[in-house]
Order: structure tokens, then C-alpha cells, then sequence
């Protein structure tokens, strides 16, 4: 008995230590605020300083890290500007997580890039209805509670892709084998979508599609039994470089890498990206994805220094890339 | 001889604490070249933290240590095995999956020119050490496919490679056979013309008569008395290890026997899969009545064992032919549950693999068996629970400090009647004991039989299963002599003896059993 | 007689069986019993001392903050407590998570496909959890076949289920009255009561933990658990039914599984294939912080959820530093050798 009294006493002593240190700072906090949402904050103007938070989803996809290093390259031009990073890792309950800190430490403006459209829906809105301005890139969540979407038209690169296959890859038709991005974001359906549309009509088959998730590992493995399963395949067309990547290795492990051509979409301006692939001609064709980085920080900048407001939606162009324009496009991307 | 001049050990005014208690206390202790000498004492009077001292396992001590008239500071085990000191555990340490040659150069392999181990020599060298321990043995055979007896003999050898001068044996005859105490007596005989000093740690009075030169008894951790060994009785040494007047050993049988409670005959298992190292009951008959204690003998891998584990359900699986007769209605050995709940409780052979949780207390440890039956929709009603406990302790005089302490910090004794307990408190009408005195000190083994005594006096009939001929010769009634799985001799103990039972159990039937009480009333 | 004795008497009596020492050991032995709870202790103070600050106000104790922790942490700290009754009987279930998705995805299925109501839904999904466990309970307890393959395999069989049942895409969960649409109902799960404060998946975890903490202080059958992992051969030889008791720990594994699958939906509105990827290793974590032996036989809720909490309020200390989750990681491995550690450095039994 004697023993628990002073396990008890220890662990009160310390709670109460730990409180004495709080000091009765803890503010009322009663939970989501039901405003108009959107701008009910005051713009700051360019007096003031803002930190901004950036959630992403998952920082070993190439194309995300570099989305991140856009963003933090143009807020370093934004004086009154300092941005927070953090990594979901692929996990829907992280990423919920991350920005419910970020609203701890109160921040003034959240980008997120959201690893599933569903399950982020609600903590985007929590952060929206609080007042806090939010942009969203690339994947959308659902709903309309957010201040802007910036992104390229999945639909439109998926057709644009189509397209190219159907005129230049395969005019007289033919088999093409798919590996899609990660089921439940948005433009894994999208790219899948535009791309049926544009090889509609003609005579060209998609005789299987399997999940990449994103990764290279994975586009690889897929590639490889579905390879095994279809032997025939002429075009692979995958929803991003590096499952595009993972196929051609899978392909060139089999032997028969010369016997098809690989697209991708994506085009990272960085070595390991799609415009090099193309250049060194592992890609026959990829379609510029930009990472809306630096357009993300410049609606930033107009929401909270210039007290402008900003269109719900902003698309963003894509450019298709070939052996033809490859080695241009990188150079100038890297200027 | 000046011998006792110059002892081979010399251990004076040792003195050991572990926190507020004092496990060895100024203790003294010599030991002659050639000379077996007796260690006794109940569990806790420091003959374990004695030998650790003495074979380097505690380094931070009092007192002095000399051997060979050099003094001795010990500060690792490895420093007392080169001054010549092997200690030989009750627990073997050997290593299962290798074999008998490769346990005993663990650590110091004999290798080749190439610097790989160099198995040949090692077999070699082993098989001659086994020959000189009179041990007939593969050296190549993995250890753990041994008999008890046998891993033992191979914890003895090992000792020997190690040229020690200086043995301690921790009970090493606990777990042996009667052929293989021999064995075992021929090495020590061995070891003591070598001019090794030995010393032996035992509760079995017969042998440390026949082999010990003097015993020394220790009580808390103090010297009480040194005696000569082949003159010293049972009574005398379990006076001095307790500290009083002790009770005759075994009880005095005066209980009418009742109704018959168990018949069994012609049993036999056909095991759905063979294994190693078992003997399944293949034609053994016998009965037992209320009030009645029989005993089942029989050399060590007779089935003794597996007798009592296939009464209570919990042998191998198996076609079971012949009868099992329990409380006069025909009886299928289902499981230990269905087992308990018709009155047949087992205390099985080794408590600590599987008798007791030693992590747990006391109370969770007696109660498990009835826990079912006093819980109330489910829920265990604590008074219920701690007085149940409280009263079974008590009346078995179990040592302990509360029921809450866990059940690895009593000592043997006193751990073996929690068992006994728990077996006690599901109210059986037959109790079968499987080795009950195994590691436990006289003091609490007088305790324990007159528990059985006591049992018999209540109605319960018992069916008890030992390697010790005057436990079976002291206590049971009758005893019914296994060999190779069969029932082949019964001897009614008021005629025979312990020579009589050793040589039913080897198979030598001898017409008349004589009135030879050699043993019995020790 | 004897002869030639020697005697040196030192008192007649027997002394007393040595009491351990005073009551310093007694609180070292504390300090490990209750090893979690003060890990939890510590770490919450250290998380309030060096907790970022903002216009004075100390961000880890903030209402909202605290009140996340407890919601991050409740799916994991449901599962932790059905794992802690594996454990504790001597057994492991890897399949947890897997089974997390599965009840996550059949929970959206039912109801957005099927048109299901709330109660049948969960109903039927925790059945389906329970059965599992049934199903791996009999495998490894009657069959023998150890825990850690059996529910190795189940991982995959459940995840492999889970892709069948939602034709391999997450299935999102609307709420409203038409068809496609689930009962609004069930949308309560990702509510917080009390003022807008405690999270609802908080309260049924706090109802789970204490209803497994009473029912292992006080029945029977908890003995039987107990009694199974501290040795399963005298349990068995003591009359304990060894097999039912592993089959009923393995279902209520299971069934617990299920239950943090249906809040998981409910939290994400979504119920994905591969939702509680990996949770299986968080909720063993969150075990052995809390003081239960992986040999079983020696452990509890209490420390359990304490282990749990332990490791939310690190997560959202090194999260609000902005710490490199790769970094996160490596603590909260060093975190749980740490704790394994100190169980090997408890006083055991002299």
C-alpha cells in the first residue's frame, strides 16, 4: 500500500510540475469556428511576417521533393515569408496529423498536397473554416472547402498522351499496357481517363492496367508480370516517369525493351527525371506535369502581403516532350 | 597425513550480504586432497553462495581463499576453473543441439594447424575421458538426445578435461538412476585416488554414508556442526540443518485402507508418434484404495513417468488399450481438466517446467486450479481467493513471507508443497506425485510425507512415483515395480526392503523377500 | 552417536525467510512496475518544458493539441490492447493491421454499396474481425502452428480480402440520405464531444482500455491468460482448457482489429485497402513500452495505454519541432529498445 501511495504522490508531483511550468497559459480552444471561412482574416500586408505551412505527401517521390524545393526557392525571394516543411510518408492519418499541428503552432497560411482526396478533406476544411487561408496542389480533396486548387489538367495530359500514342506511336493500332498511379488520388483517375479519350476511335487496346502507386519499386514489379502476362504490349504507358522508368528496367531485364516504347508523364527537369530519360532515350515521350511550387508561394504572396483575392481554380499547361525537345526544355528549366 | 596440515582447501571467515541479508556469515571450510566432503544445509543456509564463492561466481566476499597453500583472490569464474576449481551445477549447463565431445570443449575447441576445430581429436580425447568415467557413450551424439543420468556424467567428464583439482557437485544424483549413481560413485572413487578434494552437495543420506569422508552442516548462513559422514543418521544431520528436534522421517502406517479407487490393468499406449526418450505404459496393472499409498518404482526410463501422465490425460496421444477403472466406473483419460474435476490430481515431476509460473505469486500460483469454481459469473471474489490460499499454506507450513510474493523466491521445499496445494485445494479423491522430494531439503521432505501421511488419513488414496528406494521403502504401503514399461512386481513394504526393491527393479526377482530392513527407517 | 563434532550453535530458532530489503528496493521495483507509466511522465514534461511557444502561449498544452494526440492515438491504442492479451498468452498477431483495412473497407462497402445501416454494418464487420481471430486462434493454438507465421499468413489473406472486397481502390464514404450514401450516423465517429473537445474514437478507446483493465484484474478467465504465458505446461497440467483460452484471446484480437478498422472509416471517411499499413508494429510498440514481457505471462492494459500515450506525445513533440519523420522513426526505435532494456534490468526474483 505504502508503495502505490508514493507512486501516486510521484506522479502527481510531476504533473503538477509539469503544469506549474504551463502556469495557466493554455488558451480556450472551442473547436471549429464556423466563419464564412477564406479571407475572415485580416490581410497583413507587407508589414508582416507569415509562416507557412507546407504538408506533403510523400517526399521519396521525386516529383514531390522537387514540388518542395520549388517552393521553398521561391519563398526565399518572399522576405516576409518562412516556410515549414512535413512528410505524410504516404500515410492518410499522418498527413492528418501534420496539419493539425500546424494549426497548433497557428500558422498563417497552409499549402497542402494531399496524399488521398477523401480522408484530408475534413482536417482542410477545419484549417479553411478557421480562417486560414488554404492552397491545394496537384490532387484535390472534396468539397469546395479551400481558397485555391493549382494543377495541371490531368484529364488533358492523359489525352495529350493518347493522342501522341494514337497518331505517332500506333497509327494503325495496337496493344498498350497501363500502369496507374496510386488508387484514390485524383489524377491517377484522370490521367487514365484523358487517355482513353484521346486513343478513343482507333483501333488500339489497353489490355491490361496495374498499380504502381507512384513508386519506381513498384511500377517495376507490376511491369514485370504484367509483361510476363501479355508479351505483345507495344506501348507502356504509365501515369509517371518513374513507374515509367521501372518498366523500361523491367523490360530490359526480360530482353525486350527494344520491342516497345515507354511514356510517362511527370518531366522533372532534375538528372534522374523524364526529360533525361527521354533525352537518353529510355522514354519515347513525356508530358510536363509542373509542380505549381513556385505558383503556390505567388498566390501565397498575393493573398497575404498584396490583400488580393485569387480564382478557385488555376490550371497549369503541359508541354509534351519528345527526342526532339528534350535536351531545350531541361536546359531551360535549369537557367 | 599432514593432509590435514596442509588442506587442498582453505576457506576461512567467508562472509557474504545481499542487501540486509547475510548469506554467508564467517564461515569456515577446508577440504583434504582425496577426501569427499559433505555439504548440508537447507535451501537458503548458504551452501549455493558458499561454492560461489569458492568456484568464482561471487568475487565481492570476506574472507580468504587458499588452495594449495596459495591464497586466492577469484575476480571471475574463468580465474577459479585455472586455479583448478570446477563446479558442476544442479542446473546442466550444456548446450543441446551439440554433441557430448562438443559441450565439453565448449569455449576451448582443439583445433588443427588450419586453425579449424579439429573434430577427430575431439572425439577422441572425449571417448577417453568416457572411458575413464567407465561412461559408454557416442561422443558424437548431441546432448540433449541424453537421459538426465546421462547428460550428468558428461557434465562430470567435462569437469575432468578441465584437470580439475578442486570439484563441486551441486546434487548430482538428483536426477540419476540407481545403475547410474554407481556410475557415478566409480568416478568420484576415481576422482579421490587422483588426490582431488570434492565437494559434495546433498539431502540423500544413504550416499553421502557411502561416500562422504565428513559432512559439514550449515544453518543461516553460520557453521552449525561437522560430522563424520559414515556415522551420521538422518536425524542427526535434519536436527542440525533445522535447529531442533525433527519428527521421524517417514510415517508410521497405520490407516485402514477403504473402497478401491483406481484399477488399472493391462495398460498400454500405442503412441501416434514415437518419441524419443519415452517408455509408454505397455501392460501395466495395478490398484490403489482409499487411505492407501503406493508406490511405483523402477529404474530411471522404466515408464514411471509416463504412467501417471497417461492416467491424468496428459501423455502422448495415442490408442490406449486395457482398462482404467476410477472410483469403480470405467475411466477415458481425457486432459488434466476433465482429469481434476473427477478428482484426480497430478504434482508432476519438475515443478519448475511444469508446476509453477515463478514469475507469479504465490496466490495465483495455489488457486489456479479452482479458480474456476470459486469465481462468481466469472469474476474471482478476492476473500474467497486469499483465504482459500491463506489456509492451504498454513496448514502445509508453507515458508513465506506473504502470499503475494512471487513463487520463484521460495525455496524448494516450499515451492514443491504450493504445488501440492493447488492439487489439495481441488479436493481429490486420488493424488498422483511424480518425484515430490526431488530438490527439496530433509527438513521440508519429513514435512512433505507427513502431508501425504495426512492425506491417506483423510481417505485420498496415492499413487507415488520415485527413483528413491527409502522414499518408496519409508512411505508407500505397496509398491509396484516397473521395468520396460510393465507392471512386473509388487512387494508389500512391511517384508521388503530397499535391496529388495533395487533388485526387483533390475530384473533379478529373488524367491524369498527377506526381512532385511536395510534403508526404511534411515 | 556421532563423533568428532564440532559444533559452533548460533540460536536455536529458525530465523524467518530474509525479507527483502527496505524500502528502497521496494521503490526501485516500483519504479519498474509501473516503468511506463513514469516513461509517460517524463516524456509529457519534457514535452511541456521544451514545447514551442507562441505569444506566450505553451503550444503542447493546448486543448486542441492534447486533444489531437489522444484521437492519433486511439485506433493504435485499441489494437495495442487486444495485442497486449496475445502477448500475454504467450502469442503474437501480426494480421491486426491488415485487419484494420479490412473492417475499414468493409465498414465503407457495406454501407456505400450495400446500403447498409449503421448497426448491421458494424455488427457484421466486428463479426467478421472476431471470426478471423477464431480462425488464426485455431491454427496456431489447436494445430500448433506458431502465432507468428499463422498471423503472418492472415496479414496477407486479410489484405488480399480487403483488395478483393473493394475492387483494389479505397472506397470514399458520403454521408446523406440517397443511395451511394451512408447514414450520417456513422459520420459521429469523426466528431468530438464534449465541447467540441475529446474526440468520440478517444472515448471508445478509453471505454475499450478500461473494460480490459477490469476484466483482467477480476475474472477467471484473465488467470487462465496469465497463468498460459507464464508457463503453458503447468497452465495445462492445472486444469486451465489451454486451446479455448488462445482461440478466445485470438478473437477478441480480432474483434478489436475490427473496431479500430470501423473508427479508422469513420475518422478518414474512406475505408482503403491499405489502410493500418504497419500498425501491427506500432501497436506492439506501444506493448512493450508498457511493460508486457513478449514471452507472456507478465504485463497489463494499464501499461499498455500508458506505452501508447507515451509514444502520441512524442510523435506530436518531435511533429510540432518540425523533426524529419525519418528521424522520428529512429526515436521511436530507440524509445522501445530502451524500454525493452529496462525490463531486462528489473530486480527479479532473489
Amino acid at each position: 500500500m505504502a508503495r502505490r501511495r508514493a507512486v501516486a504522490a510521484v506522479l502527481s508531483a510531476a504533473t503538477a510540475l509539469s503544469f506549474s511550468v504551463a502556469c495557466g497559459t493554455t488558451s480556450e480552444n472551442s473547436g471549429q469556428s464556423q466563419d464564412s471561412g477564406g479571407n475572415a482574416k485580416e490581410c497583413g500586408g507587407p508589414d508582416g511576417k507569415y509562416t507557412i505551412g507546407m504538408s506533403q505527401a510523400n517526399v521519396a517521390e521525386p516529383y514531390r521533393q522537387r514540388m518542395d524545393d520549388d517552393i521553398k526557392a521561391a519563398a526565399e525571394k518572399v522576405p516576409q515569408f518562412s516556410v515549414e516543411f512535413a512528410d505524410a510518408q504516404q500515410d492518410n492519418a499522418k498527413q492528418v496529423s501534420d496539419v493539425e499541428n500546424f494549426l497548433t503552432k497557428q500558422i498563417d497560411l497552409l499549402i497542402i498536397s494531399p496524399n488521398e482526396a477523401t480522408p484530408l478533406t475534413s482536417v482542410v476544411a477545419k484549417a479553411y473554416n478557421k480562417g486560414i487561408p488554404v492552397i491545394v496542389l496537384d490532387r484535390k480533396v472534396d468539397g469546395d472547402a479551400y481558397t485555391t486548387w493549382i494543377g495541371a489538367d490531368n484529364v488533358e495530359i492523359g489525352r495529350t498522351a493518347g493522342e501522341y500514342v494514337a497518331k505517332e506511336l500506333l497509327p494503325d493500332g495496337g496493344k498498350v499496357g497501363e500502369i496507374r498511379g496510386l488508387a484514390g488520388a485524383t489524377p491517377a483517375k484522370e490521367r487514365g481517363d484523358g487517355f482513353r479519350e484521346g486513343i478513343k476511335g482507333k483501333n488500339i487496346e489497353i489490355v491490361q492496367s496495374v498499380d504502381g502507386d507512384w513508386l519506381r519499386e513498384k511500377g517495376q514489379s507490376q511491369a514485370d508480370a504484367l509483361f510476363k502476362a501479355h508479351p505483345d504490349i507495344q506501348v507502356l504507358y504509365a501515369h509517371n516517369d518513374p513507374m515509367a522508368e521501372g518498366a523500361y528496367l523491367a523490360a530490359k531485364a526480360a530482353g525486350i525493351e527494344k520491342n516497345m516504347k515507354f511514356i510517362g508523364i511527370d518531366g522533372l527537369p532534375i538528372p534522374s527525371g523524364g526529360l533525361k530519360a527521354v533525352e537518353q532515350g529510355r522514354l519515347s515521350a513525356t508530358l510536363i506535369y509542373p509542380t505549381a511550387g513556385k505558383e503556390a508561394v505567388d498566390t501565397a504572396k498575393k493573398l497575404l502581403v498584396d490583400c488580393q483575392d485569387v480564382p478557385k481554380e488555376q490550371t497549369l499547361e503541359t508541354e509534351l516532350i519528345t527526342i526532339d525537345n528534350a535536351a531545350t526544355v531541361y536546359n531551360e528549366a535549369n537557367s | 597425513m599432514d593432509d590435514a596440515v596442509n588442506p587442498l582447501v582453505e576457506m576461512i571467515g567467508i562472509s557474504k550480504s545481499y542487501g540486509g541479508v547475510r548469506a554467508c556469515r564467517d564461515l569456515d571450510l577446508t577440504v583434504r586432497a582425496g577426501e569427499v566432503h559433505a555439504l548440508l544445509g537447507e535451501n537458503g543456509a548458504g551452501k549455493s553462495t558458499l561454492m560461489k564463492v569458492l568456484s568464482g561466481d561471487v568475487t565481492d566476499h570476506e574472507g580468504t581463499i587458499t588452495i594449495d597453500g596459495v591464497p586466492r583472490k577469484f575476480t571471475a569464474p574463468v580465474d577459479a576453473q585455472r586455479a583448478g576449481v570446477a563446479m558442476i551445477h544442479q542446473e546442466l549447463d550444456l548446450v543441446p543441439e551439440l554433441s557430448v565431445a562438443e559441450n565439453i570443449f565448449l569455449g576451448r575447441e582443439l583445433r588443427t594447424r588450419l586453425r579449424t576445430v579439429d573434430r577427430r581429436r575431439t572425439n577422441q580425447v572425449t571417448r577417453g575421458l568416457l572411458e575413464r568415467c567407465g561412461v559408454a557413450l557416442d561422443p558424437r551424439r548431441p546432448v540433449g538426445e541424453l537421459r538426465t543420468g546421462e547428460q550428468q556424467l558428461v557434465t562430470i567428464a567435462k569437469a575432468l578435461s578441465l584437470d580439475a583439482r578442486v570439484l563441486i557437485m551441486d546434487e548430482p544424483t538428483s536426477a540419476l538412476s540407481s545403475v547410474e549413481v554407481e556410475q557415478m560413485f566409480t568416478v568420484i572413487s576415481e576422482l579421490r585416488r587422483a588426490g582431488a578434494g570434492i565437494v559434495y552437495i546433498s539431502h540423500r543420506m544413504d550416499e553421502i554414508g557411502r561416500i562422504a569422508d565428513r559432512a559439514t552442516v550449515l544453518r543461516n548462513g553460520a557453521f552449525v556442526a561437522e560430522f563424520d559422514a559414515r556415522e551420521l543418521t538422518a536425524e542427526a544431520a535434519a536436527e542440525a540443518m533445522v535447529g531442533r528436534p525433527v519428527q521421524a522421517m517417514f510415517r508410521t502406517r497405520d490407516v485402514e485402507p477403504g473402497e478401491e479407487i483406481l484399477r488399472v490393468t493391462d495398460l498400454a499406449l500405442t503412441p501416434r508418434r514415437e518419441r524419443s526418450g519415452r517408455r509408454e505404459p505397455d501392460g501395466i496393472s495395478l490398484s490403489v484404495r482409499r487411505g492407501e499409498i503406493v508406490g511405483i518404482g523402477g529404474l530411471l526410463g522404466s515408464g514411471r513417468t509416463e504412467l501417471l501422465e497417461t492416467l491424468y490425460g496428459a501423455g502422448s496421444a495415442g490408442t490406449l488399450r486395457g482398462e482404467i477403472l476410477f472410483r469403480g466406473k470405467p475411466f477415458h483419460p481425457r486432459g488434466a481438466r476433465q482429469s481434476l474435476r473427477g478428482g484426480m490430481a497430478l504434482v508432476p515431476e519438475d515443478r519448475r517446467i511444469a508446476g509453477l509460473s515463478l514469475e507469479h505469486s504465490v496466490t495465483a500460483n495455489t488457486v489456479l486450479s479452482i479458480v474456476d469454481r470459486i469465481s462468481k459469473a466469472g469474476f474471482v471474489p478476492r476473500a474467497t481467493e486469499t483465504g482459500a490460499v491463506r489456509r492451504i499454506t498454513g496448514e502445509l507450513k508453507v515458508k513465506l513471507s506473504s502470499v503475494g510474493d512471487a513463487v520463484g523466491t521460495l525455496s524448494g521445499g516450499n515451492q514443491q508443497k504450493v504445488v501440492f496445494g493447488r492439487m489439495l485445494l481441488t479436493e481429490p479423491v486420488l493424488l498422483l506425485l511424480d518425484e515430490p522430494t526431488r530438490g527439496v531439503d530433509v527438513g521440508a521432505k519429513a514435512e512433505i510425507y507427513q502431508l501425504l501421511g495426512e492425506a491417506a488419513q483423510q481417505g485420498i488414496g496415492v499413487l507415488l512415483a520415485s527413483s528413491e528406494l527409502a522414499e518408496l521403502v519409508g512411505v508407500c504401503d505397496r509398491v509396484v515395480v516397473l521395468s520396460g514399461g510393465r507392471s512386473v512386481r509388487e512387494l508389500d513394504t512391511r517384508q521388503a526392503g530397499e535391496a529388495d526393491l533395487l533388485a526387483a527393479s533390475m530384473g533379478e526377482g529373488s524367491a524369498a523377500l527377506a526381512v532385511d530392513v536395510s534403508g526404511g527407517d534411515a | 552417536m556421532t563423533s568428532e563434532v564440532t559444533t559452533k550453535d548460533t540460536g536455536s530458532e529458525p530465523a524467518p525467510p530474509p525479507r527483502k530489503g527496505r524500502s528502497r528496493t521496494d521503490f526501485v521495483s516500483a519504479l519498474f512496475r509501473f516503468q511506463s507509466l513514469f516513461g509517460l511522465v517524463a516524456v509529457f514534461v519534457v514535452a511541456v518544458v521544451f514545447s514551442p511557444r507562441h505569444n506566450g502561449e505553451l503550444l503542447f498544452l493546448n486543448a486542441d493539441n492534447l486533444a489531437n494526440v489522444v484521437r492519433a492515438v486511439s485506433e493504435i491504442g485499441i489494437i495495442a490492447v487486444g495485442m497486449t492479451f496475445v502477448i500475454l498468452v504467450g502469442g503474437i498477431d501480426l494480421s491486426v493491421g491488415a485487419v484494420l483495412g479490412l473492417a475499414a473497407v468493409g465498414s465503407a462497402v457495406l454501407m456505400v454499396n450495400d446500403g447498409s445501416g449503421v448497426f448491421v454494418t458494424v455488427v457484421l464487420v466486428l463479426l467478421i474481425g472476431l471470426f478471423f481471430g477464431f480462425l488464426q486462434g485455431i491454427a496456431s493454438a489447436l494445430f500448433g502452428i506458431q502465432a507468428f507465421i499463422v498471423t503472418l499468413a492472415g496479414m496477407q489473406i486479410a489484405r488480399g480480402l480487403a483488395r478483393i472486397w473493394s475492387g483494389g481502390q479505397g472506397v470514399a464514404i458520403a454521408y446523406g440520405d440517397d443511395a451511394g450514401e451512408a447514414p450520417v450516423a456513422f459520420s459521429l465517429l469523426g466528431e468530438r464531444t464534449f465541447n467540441g473537445l475529446v474526440p468520440i474514437p478517444a472515448l471508445i478507446f478509453a471505454v475499450v482500455a478500461i473494460v480490459a483493465i477490469v476484466f483482467l484484474r477480476t475474472t477467471a478467465f484473465a488467470r487462465h491468460v496469465y497463468a498460459i504465458g507464464g508457463n503453458e505446461k503447468a497452465a495445462r497440467l492445472s486444469g486451465v482448457p489451454v486451446i479455448r483460452v488462445k482461440v478466445i484471446v485470438f478473437c477478441i484480437c480480432g474483434f478489436l482489429a475490427a473496431l479500430a478498422g470501423i473508427v479508422h472509416a469513420g475518422q478518414l471517411n474512406q475505408g482503403s485497402p491499405n489502410d493500418g499499413f504497419g500498425y501491427e508494429l506500432d501497436a506492439i510498440a506501444a506493448v512493450v513500452i508498457g511493460g508486457t514481457s513478449l514471452m507472456g505471462g507478465r504485463g497489463s492494459v494499464v501499461g499498455t495505454v500508458a506505452g501508447a500515450l507515451l509514444l502520441g506525445v512524442l510523435n506530436n513533440f518531435l511533429g510540432l519541432h518540425g523533426v524529419d519523420p525519418n528521424v522520428q522513426l529512429l526515436v521511436k526505435g530507440l524509445v522501445i529498445v530502451a524500454a525493452a532494456g529496462l525490463q531486462r534490468l528489473r530486480p527479479t526474483a532473489a
